[in-house]
């Protein structure tokens, strides 16, 4: 079973943008651990594996947003630093040219034109609402609400659903 | 070599960079599209023969210099939608010099190696080349139409290939042309027919009965002639109707089917990338509902549409010689008509997409789930399976249900429109009779009426056709995502040697399923034809993989993998996998009989060949005992016999094909030992004189290796004799030590529990 913690637990440091010295109050103390989310795509802030520079699991944080705020914000900075999944705003426009389409958008990293060779495959409808698009490359978008969409950029995507 | 990138420089860098080269001379550049601090940005890492040159805004001075003597080694840290170019110096440091998407990190690996090649051997034109044949490969367009292809050389499969979408289908209908004509024909001849009735009736109200009124004698007569003509071409007309029917429905059924085999027979030659990312449900429905789509579009295209047409024209032209004011009036609603008609069109068709997506959903839980049946009993999960089901269905119905309602007003409102469109021409022509003041007469507003509630149809028809087509090219865009889909490459092409001595090189082989995890790592293996290798490894190092690669289950990889010194793609494909006896851990079974499971590649095999095999194979023993031995008839993947009883029948398949290697991946892995000897000693026997790869999760399974490959998180960590690796006291080593333990520790147990 692997090590649960929870908030009052331990400590952090953040060093190198993505490495946590992690301190337990019991007293061990691992250096440069990088953090997974376990549910990168469903878990929110819940489960966070603590891996050690052998990829070997040190501890799983329960449920971040119990932490005091303070450990909260260095976790998820170094969770920042790892995943990029970008939230999309709206789409600028969506190009075809050979069955290969570039689709431009801005997201909440700024704008970027990618390619979709498929989105029979690429673009997943979840059930919570949310729209998650896997481009030719295997980057990761994610549009949070498809209604929140403006109207143009709906019409845009609703005959790719 | 000159100088390329992926991209072209961006401009804000370029003078800057130029400054910064000074004389030294860029071999090549990654451009990359972030900062680093991960927002969408430019940034450039120039290589030259001794630094690493990078530009980014986020750097101090937006541009950072290392010199190759700084550092120790370079790699490339793939992460989670992004990756970065990372160096760690000599100091001890790591510093990262660069951060994009997985859009340039194939390339940016070969950079790392690039770089640690020079550190390593001084700057050379090799490395140099491995970079720029990595960049050629992201690069490769088809010249013609500029489709991307898997390499350079590879034939471009969609040209001509800027052809509509819907011509492609022209080559299934072709055949059928001669029907399709004939339909034609015989549907304008009912089509005509169908104009006589309401002529009828004209002469019937306006000459006949009123004919019988005045007391004209013949009145009888010229009622029984007119009904008699009425009945005739109503019979016509339906008899013509049936035959028509019965030759449509086979042209498209022909065309449907024939599609349907083609995209089956793609759908075996496509390569297991293309199924690692596609759902069964959504193959099955592509066969099955999308190419009735499509056929009945084509039909649509090649029958109604002209008909439609003629008939249109038709009843144009009698309407106006009958009254062309009314006709014009008539005219009226048709634009109105025609714009609801194509705005139903536009709505419905997205929601048809979307049900398509649900539909597939539930195919795809029904392929996975019903084969799955003994373990949703062996968890009591009867109740959640049906309950998923449910949830899908009832998605799916919430979805039906708005186009339901979208597909149940608007026709409705349609048909309401063209109602009124009668009453307006009842009014006004009504109007008239009753004042009396005009030459029309009561049997031809009859007709007329009867004409002008014939015309909307034709109208509504090509109000829609767009829209019909909109969805039809949805369907057709999925069956050729399998017709067009790059297959495995080239069967029947490349070169088939006499024979295969089984030489087996790879030459820094890079491979990663998805981009985001980098599953093989600069593999270097040299295995002599005779050689019997053990390839070792915890699991999920890589070691079904490497097999992969060599069955050319995935051809993406770079780097490159030789036969008897001949590059595997250069190869005849059929004549390639035909030299290559591979036994899996899972066998994959058919339902069918033992006898045809056994000679399944071999179609023509003779009975004693297949009896032979399976007594190599050690399954002819449990064969024989089988009530219908080998007439033994399978369930699906294989069901009614054991794990080992499978694997030995898969190795007598293997032993049919008398393949130049063999290669075993964890074959004995599922089995009890005393069947794992049975095993062994079949694959001893087979192995003899053949170049034989085994992945043996126990190492016992590897007495009779010359040759052990470590593989570990992707690399060869170990390679050699087995003596030779134990003195090395390193992983094998290892390996070795906690096997024996164990098997010491379970002898140990045993006695005890005797004593
Ligand atoms: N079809 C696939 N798509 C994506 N990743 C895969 C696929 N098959 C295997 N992998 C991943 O590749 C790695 C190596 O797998 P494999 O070669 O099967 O390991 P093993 O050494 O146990 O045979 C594993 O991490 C596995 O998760
Ligand atoms: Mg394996």
């Amino acid at each position: 079973m692997p090590r649960y913690v929870d908030a009052n637990q331990v400590r952090f440091t953040l060093r190198d943008r993505i490495f946590l010295d992690t301190e337990f109050f019991s007293g061990e103390r691992y250096d440069a651990l990088e953090a997974r989310r376990l549910f990168p795509v469903s878990g929110g802030n819940k489960y966070i594996a603590l891996l050690d520079e052998n990829g070997n699991n040190v501890a799983v944080i329960r449920d971040l947003d119990a932490f005091p705020q303070e450990e909260k914000q260095k976790v998820l900075s170094a969770l920042d630093e790892y995943y990029r999944m970008p939230r999309i705003l709206r789409f600028i426009k969506m190009t075809e040219k050979y069955r290969i389409w570039m689709w431009t958008a801005e997201t909440d990293k700024g704008v970027i034109t990618f390619e979709i060779r498929n989105h029979l495959t690429a673009v997943k409808p979840l059930f919570d609402g949310r729209i998650l698009i896997k481009d030719a490359n295997d980057n990761r978008y994610e549009i949070p609400k498809f209604d929140n969409l403006d109207k143009k950029s709906k019409k845009m995507l609703f005959p790719k659903l | 070599m000159d100088f390329f990138s992926n991209k072209p420089v961006p401009e804000k860098f370029r003078d800057r960079a130029q400054r910064e080269l000074g004389d030294a001379r860029a071999v090549f550049a990654i451009v990359g599209d972030m900062d680093l601090d991960g927002s969408y940005n430019e940034s450039v890492m120039y290589f030259t023969q001794n630094a690493i040159l990078a530009f980014d805004e986020k750097h101090p001075d937006s541009f950072r210099r290392t010199g190759f003597d700084e550092i120790e080694t370079a790699f490339v840290k793939r992460m989670y939608g992004n990756a970065l170019f990372r160096v760690r110096m000599k100091t001890g440091e790591t510093a990262d010099l660069l951060r994009f998407t997985f859009s340039a990190a194939d390339i940016a690996d070969v950079a790392a190696l690039y770089v640690n090649s020079v550190i390593e051997h001084g700057f050379g034109e090799e490395p140099v080349e491995t970079v720029y044949a990595a960049y050629m490969k992201q690069r490769s367009f088809c010249p013609k139409c500029g489709r991307k292809l898997p390499s350079p050389d590879a034939e471009c499969i969609n040209c001509g290939g800027k052809k509509k979408l819907l011509s492609k289908f022209a080559k299934y209908v072709y055949p059928e042309r001669g029907r399709l004509i004939a339909c034609i024909f015989l549907s304008v001849f009912t089509t005509a027919m169908s104009l006589v009735p309401p002529y009828t009736t004209k002469i019937l109200v306006d000459d006949v009965i009123p004919g019988a009124a005045n007391g004209a004698d013949d009145a009888l007569a010229r009622l029984f002639a007119v009904l008699g003509a009425l009945l005739g071409a109503y019979f016509l007309q339906y008899a013509v109707s049936a035959v028509r029917g019965y030759i449509l429905r086979c042209a498209g059924d022909k065309i449907v089917i024939n599609l349907k085999k083609d995209i089956y027979r793609k759908a075996q030659y496509l390569p297991l990338s293309f199924y690692d990312k596609t759902s069964t449900g959504s193959v099955i429905n592509r066969v099955n509902s999308d190419t009735a789509t499509l056929q009945a579009f084509i039909l649509r295209i090649t029958q109604e549409a002209v008909v439609k047409f003629f008939l249109m024209i038709g009843l144009a032209v009698i309407m106006f010689t009958m009254d062309w004011r009314l006709t014009l009036l008539s005219f009226v609603t048709i634009p109105l008509v025609a714009l609801i008609g194509r705005t139903f069109g536009r709505r419905i068709s997205p929601k048809y997409m979307r049900l398509w997506r649900k539909s597939s959903a539930i195919s795809t839980l029904l392929a996975d789930t019903i084969p799955g049946v003994r373990v949703v009993k062996a968890f009591t999960n009867e109740n959640a399976a049906s309950d998923k089901f449910s949830r899908y269905c009832d998605s799916w119905f919430a979805e039906d249900k708005k186009a339901a309602k979208t597909a149940s007003v608007f026709p409705n409102v349609m048909t309401f429109l063209v109602s009124c469109g009668t009453v307006i021409i009842y009014a006004v022509g009504g109007g008239e009779i009753i004042r009396g003041n005009g030459a029309l007469t009561l049997g031809m507003l009859v007709a007329f009426v009867n004409y002008a509630g014939m015309f909307y149809e034709p109208v509504n028809f090509f109000a829609n056709l767009s829209d019909s087509y909109q969805n039809t090219l949805a369907s057709a865009e999925k069956i050729m995502d399998i017709l067009d889909a790059e297959p495995e490459s080239d069967f029947g092409k490349g070169s088939a040697p006499a024979k295969i001595d089984g030489k087996i090189e790879f030459r820094n082989v890079n491979f990663s399923f998805d981009h985001s995890k980098k599953v093989l790592d600069n593999i270097n293996l040299t295995i002599e034809p005779g050689d019997i290798v053990g390839i070792v490894g915890t699991t999920g190092s890589g070691k079904s993989t490497l097999i992969n690669l060599i069955m050319r289950y995935y051809d993406d990889y770079d780097g490159e993998i030789l036969i008897d010194g001949q590059n595997i793609k250069d190869i005849d494909m059929s004549f390639y996998r035909s030299q290559i006896g591979f036994v899996q851990q899972d066998p994959m079974m058919f339902r069918d009989t033992v006898f045809k499971n056994i000679a399944y590649g071999t179609p023509n095999a003779h009975v004693e060949q297949v009896i032979n095999a399976a007594e190599i194979a050690n399954a002819n023993s449990f064969i024989e005992k089988l009530p219908d031995a080998y007439d033994t008839m399978l369930g699906e993947r294989g069901v009614g016999l054991s794990g080992g009883e499978r694997q030995r029948v898969s190795i007598a398949r293997a032993v049919m094909k008398n393949p130049g290697i063999l290669i075993f991946d964890e074959a004995t892995a599922a089995v009890d030992s005393e069947t794992e000897n049975l095993i062994q000693t079949a694959i001893e026997r087979l192995i003899r004189g053949r170049t034989t790869l085994m992945i043996a999760h126990r190492l016992s399974t590897l007495r009779k290796a010359n040759k052990i490959v470590v593989v570990d998180k992707g690399r060869i960590v170990e390679c050699g004799a087995p003596d030779e690796l134990l003195k090395l006291k390193g992983k094998y080593y290892k390996l070795v030590q906690i096997q024996s333990m164990n098997d010491e520790l379970i002898s140990k147990k045993r006695e005890e529990n005797f004593e």
